[in-house]
């Protein structure tokens, strides 16, 4: 299973984490050249945007599938994860509103739980807790402190691979 | 989820536990201090308490989700039972009673029988401190802080306190408002 990317929004809707693992297909890699093997460039016509539009762009998406899935299903239902044909996207909310987002390849089983430990034993631990980062993060400040980071590298490459 | 359910979920919630005087002292290190700051102005001491509360509310709320694993409440009544008997009972060990409520249901008292923050507290003989300091204030703010993360806006102050020589501990909650979820700012 590979995890291309993962996002984290806080209640003020605001990108508070951001980190992808691959390389976008088709972006920069293939103009390298001589390494660049053919699986790659699978992207198709993608265009290199900034990350920052990824996010929005993901943000975009969640809230408004939520949204309309709670109209259909009730205020109790949430989506958990939808795919298309390059990649699925997971989503976990915690009733503070703080929105996890991973996406992975199609093949990948739910995320659901996992996104959900990343929140206990990741998130709260390491950032929550930590005294002296702010209690809310605009602009991702205090999210991005080491041992949050290291423990999200080792759960994304150890536990989820 | 009925009140049974709650006190089910906060028998059964583990978490470490640090000594009880660790705390009591420490808590009453900070009232003291606070007091000697403000020259015993005590409703001043009173508010700092209260944003102190707050700002620990906004966290504790992560940690009270990560560990009981509750999800949203369906309605206040569900709310009070929720931090009384699982909100209190896993963070300090006492279930207050929940009671008081108004018809519309949107304001409860919490009735405290016991209170680990006032052991060994006798507040100072100065006249003033028995009518206007809250020594348990904190607690107002960390309910406030905590419910404003779930999108519940709230309002809570102690309406006596055995402290000041009442009968019963009682803190009043109102519910204000429930928060709409914040829309992404719009692109120019």
């Amino acid at each position: 299973m590979t995890v291309y990317s993962f996002y984290i929004f806080d209640r003020h809707a605001e990108c508070i984490y951001k980190r992808r693992w691959l390389p976008r297909p088709a972006s920069i890699a293939g103009k390298s050249g001589q390494s660049a093997t053919p699986a790659i460039s699978a992207g198709g016509g993608q265009t290199v945007r900034a990350t920052d539009d990824d996010s929005k762009l993901v943000f975009g998406t969640v809230f408004s599938l939520r949204n309309m899935v709670r109209k259909l299903g009730g205020d109790d239902d949430n989506f958990v994860a939808f795919n298309t044909s390059q990649y699925k996207l997971h989503y976990y909310e915690t009733p503070t509103n703080i929105k996890f987002v991973m996406l992975t390849d199609t093949k990948s089983p739910s995320m659901r739980i996992a996104l959900q430990q990343i929140y206990i034993n990741l998130y709260v631990e390491y950032v929550v807790k930590n005294p002296l980062s702010p209690v809310e993060h605009p602009g991702g400040v205090g999210v991005n402190n080491e041992l949050f980071e290291e423990s999200l590298e080792q759960f994304v490459t150890r536990v989820l691979s | 989820m009925s009140s049974s359910k709650a006190s089910r979920i906060g028998e059964e919630t583990r978490i470490d536990k640090v000594n009880a005087e660790l705390v009591t002292l420490t808590y009453g290190t900070i009232v003291a201090q606070l007091c000697q700051d403000y020259d015993s102005d005590y409703q001043e001491v009173n508010k700092q308490l209260d944003k102190m509360g707050y700002n620990i509310g906004m966290r504790l709320i992560e940690d009270f989700l990560a560990k009981s694993g509750v999800g949203r409440c369906a309605n206040f009544r569900e709310t009070a039972d929720m931090i009384a008997k699982v909100g209190f009972k896993i963070f300090l060990n006492v279930a207050p009673t929940v009671t008081n409520w108004t018809s519309d249901n949107n304001q409860f008292s919490l009735i405290f029988d016991e209170n680990p923050l006032a052991d060994f507290v006798e507040l100072p003989d100065d006249g003033r401190a028995q009518d206007e300091l809250w020594f348990s204030n904190i607690l107002c703010g960390v309910l406030r802080g905590a419910l404003e993360m779930v999108q519940m806006q709230i309002e809570a102050h102690f309406v006596s306190d055995i402290l000041r020589g009442d009968d019963t501990t009682e803190m009043r909650v109102s519910l204000v408002r429930y928060i709409e979820d914040e829309m992404p700012p719009e692109e120019e």
